[in-house]
């Protein structure tokens, strides 16, 4: 009788039960169904009009063939389906037992440094007015951390209780602050300042003092230096761009304050405060009730600082702003005690830190 | 510094007017915020700061000054008497330019002790009064108009008074009863047996004045700011009055302040002035400051009008002149903090209040720079890392020595990254490697009770050379503790050293670093982060075609040696496949159990196969059967 088929549908025919058990869901039957039983272009279609142009002689025989296979393809079909139907019904009872109160798998999270993250979000902040990065390294020279800053020669902060210094190198210290990087800076795009149009960077960054352990101070803290070089600047540039800044950090309605104030590398020199981010400026214990919270130090660069360099300050101005981050995160997250920082205990990233 | 409300108000009037509030709003304004407010001795004082370069403000007449220029108001009068100058009684000599003048007199103490008004005033400034008029009188005038005096015992002073460098080996008992070994840059009062006084910063205590003394001879006169400073230094010695003269006092009233000494005197203890005279003379002032108006308009960040800015500066005492656009200033005796233009700018915008200040965004003159790759490097490294699971930790730089030499190399000894001041032993060295900290706040994470501990750190480490500790921007990771069992689908087991491989594999370190076992069941590793790539240029990669035809995945179960390398049976079984075909060749799972044969072990070794066709079994068969021969080659057998 199998001669009376074309090959292709008896190599069908053979394969239609393990086709049958593949079918894993009744998208996969329907494609089945269509493909043997279906109204167009279907094995049985083809059967069909294989039997109408069959020789008179065959046709009977044919027939009983054609009715047989189709008859078996439906019924597997049919009782492949009753299958598929009832384990469906089975895996929805299943989904419905399961319960989503159960604690599931959790994908590992930790979590950036509180410090980090604040030094980061500073970047982030600073990068549409066109601000980089510059690093410098932490073992610095005299040289760069006071004298290119304008600093006396007799200036307190020089002396051993107040800086570390190395012991078989005792020109090299340990910065005091992330000024230096201004310095090095400088010093570094001076000859192409003018082809560079000015020159503008953040350099955040680790610095020492000698200060004992205590929960307001640490002999390593964090401080983020902010420096723009370019012609005509003030005053104002410095307010218009701390303003854009610290507005983005704490929110649209935050207004800024510069009070005069003294750095030796700088000249006008100023102190800025927020409005306080934590009451809105009503007044509250952060404040101190004044709704204003001091946020760094800043002013125009000392004409020395950019003599030093090489940079003529009867051509180039600028400003310059230094933020110490430790203060800055305290602040903002109300933590009472600065040794947390330092002490990495995971509870307190996780909790802190996040992962941005 | 603490300002008493009533004094304030005595040298200025209208602060009386203003409260508290107000007062300190407009000393902030001024660029002397005020740290607290407290009632000492029954009256209001200010906890004033003051910065250093502003010497000139440290005293009731030096913030006065300040409030009068900015409330334009005038200053009360300073109540001079009127003292006549004569002979000199003993000569005075100045030897050094460091003291140019010398005002000075010699009284006769009658009956009678300090006011109470003035003990009062001492007290709640936390000067305590000695009840000694000519101490407290001394004491009281430096607070009120911030030039400090000195009183000795006239009797006890031998001969003529000289100011001289000390000579070496010179000594002084000070006031305080401490002996001070004098050097040839420390400026001293001398009388003709030796040093009585270190000049600017403390008295000499065979000099000094007691309950005794009948006749005073009294010093008001100037230093020279830095040999002050140097020597408050060199004897760790600072005083209200080395704070003062190292700050810059005003040569000006070394006169003034003799005359109010001696007003005092007389007043409350019915003093007889024998005589009043004065050696040297007020120094020429520093030469004038120009001040262009394009420089202030650039500074302020408008144009400030010619006259408003000379009548603030006049209001600060200075003296002005002005031609065409430029002003030509000379500051005043007491301001020893103007001298470019730039200070000078400073002080119009001060007194016209920071408030004025536009608020402008500085314009672009060129295009922005990009951030460095190895500054991205890093900051990708730590949001991978936190993103599995990992807390960035910051410790200190420094660290033990003993700490330190548990991972330094031997090429790196720690005497060329040793502080010469550290805060404390533990603290003395620049670190060699991140592993000391990490596996010290790793532990301490544990015993407070962490299952898994997993820590980062991203930071220098050190290393010694000719030139001083090099830096080094270092990864370090620990991993350590329990690894699931919080959840009812994942199993719990032990972090092992194969979970730091894969974490090392995942950050694209090249090759395997060296995992350290810290501690039981506590694994880390370090490298420095050049090693890593560099972030690519590209935003995505090249395309490379590949195969939309399925893979085929069969595994081979295979008992090998315990000893058995498996780098060199992969490399073995590898070389049997053929390369174009082979996706993957790996070990995915290890069984070691005693129901396998004693010394062997079991490895799953899974093979995926993929090619431009469809893969016939066949084919693979005879692929997986030359692995196979491959393996058994080494001596693995086929597991049954
Ligand atoms: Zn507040």
């Amino acid at each position: 009788m199998d001669q009376l088929l074309p090959p292709e549908i008896v190599e069908a025919s053979q394969t239609f039960p393990a086709a049958l058990a593949a079918c894993g869901d009744l998208d996969a039957l329907l494609r089945l169904k269509g493909a043997f039983v279906g109204r167009e272009a279907s094995h049985a279609t083809r059967l069909m009009e294989l039997l109408k142009t069959a020789p008179k002689e065959q046709k009977r025989e044919l027939g009983a063939a054609v009715n047989g296979l189709k008859q078996q393809w439906e019924e597997g079909l049919k009782a492949r389906q009753a299958e598929l139907e009832a384990a469906k019904r089975k895996l929805g009872a299943l989904a419905a037992a399961w319960d989503p109160a159960l604690p599931p798998p959790q994908p590992p999270r930790g979590a950036l440094h509180p410090l980090n993250r604040l030094m980061d979000r500073l970047v982030d902040v600073f990068r549409p007015m066109g601000f980089h990065v510059e690093e410098g390294p932490e073992v610095e020279t005299e040289a760069h951390n006071f004298d290119g800053l304008n600093i006396p020669e007799d200036h307190p902060a020089k002396a051993s209780s107040d800086t570390f210094y190395l012991a078989a190198h005792p020109e090299l210290l340990l910065r005091t602050h992330t000024s230096p990087v201004q310095v090095r800076t400088l010093l570094r795009v001076a000859p192409d300042l003018a082809a560079r149009g000015g020159i503008r960077f953040l350099a955040p960054g680790r610095v020492y003092r000698k200060d004992e352990i205590d929960p307001t101070h640490s002999p390593m803290f964090h401080q983020v230096e902010g420096m723009l070089v370019g012609h005509g600047i003030g005053m104002q540039h410095l307010k218009g761009t701390l303003e854009y800044a610290l507005r983005a950090l704490f929110g649209p309605d935050t207004e800024i304050r510069l009070r005069p104030s003294y750095f030796p590398f700088v000249e006008p020199g100023c102190e800025v405060d927020v409005s306080c981010p934590l009451c809105g400026a009503k007044g509250c214990r952060v404040c101190k009730g004044s709704g204003w919270v001091e946020i760094l130090g800043a002013g125009l660069i000392h004409p020395n600082v950019l003599a030093y360099a090489g940079i003529d300050p009867g051509e180039w101005s600028g400003w310059a702003f230094g933020m110490g981050v430790e203060r800055m995160a305290m602040m903002l997250s109300q933590t009472p005690d600065l040794r947390l920082f330092f002490e990495n205990d995971q509870r307190f990233l996780k909790a802190m830190g996040g992962l941005d | 510094m603490w300002i008493e409300r009533k004094v304030l108000a005595q040298e200025i009037l209208a602060a009386a007017a203003l409260d508290t509030r107000q007062l300190c709003e407009v000393l902030a304004a001024l660029g002397f915020p005020v740290d607290g407010v407290a009632t000492l001795e029954g009256t209001e004082a200010l906890d004033v700061d003051i910065t250093a370069n502003r010497g000139d403000a440290m005293s009731h007449r030096g913030i006065a000054r300040e409030l009068a220029a900015k409330l334009k108001q005038p200053l009360a009068p300073i109540p001079t008497g009127t003292v006549s100058e004569g002979e000199a009684l003993l000569p005075v000599r100045l030897e050094a330019e460091a003291c140019p003048i010398y005002a000075t007199a010699v009284l006769e103490l009658g009956e009678g002790v300090t006011p109470e008004a003035t003990q009062s005033f001492l007290r709640a400034l936390e000067a305590s009064p000695k009840r000694l008029p000519a101490v407290d009188a001394s004491n009281e005038l430096l607070l009120r108009y911030g030039h400090p005096t000195h009183a000795f015992d006239a009797d006890a002073i031998r001969g003529a008074v000289t100011v001289r460098w000390a000579k070496a080996g010179e000594t002084l008992v000070t006031l305080d009863g401490v002996i001070r070994n004098l050097t040839k840059l420390d400026l001293v009062i001398a009388d003709e047996a030796g040093p009585i006084a270190l000049a600017g910063v403390m008295g000499g205590d065979s000099t000094k004045v007691t309950e005794a003394t009948r006749r005073v001879l009294l010093e008001s006169a100037w230093f020279e700011p830095k040999v002050v400073r140097a020597t408050a230094r060199r004897h760790g010695l600072h005083t209200d009055a080395s704070h003062r003269f190292g700050r810059g006092a005003d040569p000006a009233m070394a006169r003034v302040a003799r005359d109010l000494l001696v007003a005092r005197l007389q007043a409350w203890c019915q003093a007889k002035l024998i005589g009043a005279w004065t050696a040297g003379a007020v120094p020429a002032p520093a030469a004038p400051v120009n001040l262009d108006l394009p420089l202030l308009a650039r500074v302020a960040g408008e144009a400030v009008p010619l006259e408003a800015a000379r009548e603030a500066l006049v209001r600060l005492g200075c003296a002005v002149s002005a031609a065409g656009d430029r002003l030509c200033i000379a500051p005043p005796t007491w301001r020893h903090d103007l001298a470019i233009a730039e200070d000078l700018a400073e002080e119009v915008l001060r007194l016209r209040g920071y408030e004025h200040i536009p608020s402008v965004l500085p314009p672009m003159e060129g295009p922005p720079e990009h951030l460095a790759p190895a500054y991205l490097l890093r900051q990708r490294v730590a949001r991978r890392l936190a993103q599995l699971g990992f807390h960035q930790t910051v410790t200190y730089g420094f660290i033990s020595p003993e700490a330190d030499a548990l991972f330094a190399a031997p090429d790196n000894p720690a005497a060329g990254r040793t502080l010469a001041n550290p805060l404390g032993y533990e603290y003395s060295v620049l670190r060699a490697s991140l592993l000391p900290s990490l596996k010290a706040t790793a532990e301490q994470n544990l015993r407070q009770g962490s299952r898994q501990v997993q820590l980062f750190e991203l930071a220098p480490t050190y290393r010694s050379t000719p030139a001083g500790p090099r830096e080094h921007l270092t990864l370090a990771a620990v991993w350590g503790g329990v690894l699931g069992g919080e959840d009812y689908l994942s199993p719990a087991r032990a972090v092992l050293e194969a979970d730091l491989a894969g974490l090392a594999r995942d950050l694209d370190i090249p090759g395997l670093p060296v995992i350290h076992r810290l501690a039981d069941g506590l694994f880390g590793f370090e490298v420095e982060l050049d090693a890593l790539p560099r972030p690519q240029d590209r935003i995505i990669p090249v395309f490379r075609p590949f195969s939309r035809f399925p893979s085929v995945e069969r595994d081979l179960s295979l008992l090998v040696d315990l000893s058995q390398s498996y780098a060199a049976l992969h490399q073995a079984m590898t070389a049997a496949l053929p390369a174009e075909s082979l996706l993957e060749l790996r070990c995915v799972d290890v069984f070691r159990h005693k129901s396998l044969p004693e010394g062997q072990q079991a490895w799953l070794l899974r093979m995926r196969f993929q090619a431009e066709r469809t893969l016939v079994g066949d084919e693979v068969d005879g692929w997986v059967s030359a692995a196979l021969a491959a393996a058994e080659s080494l001596g693995a057998k086929l597991r049954a």
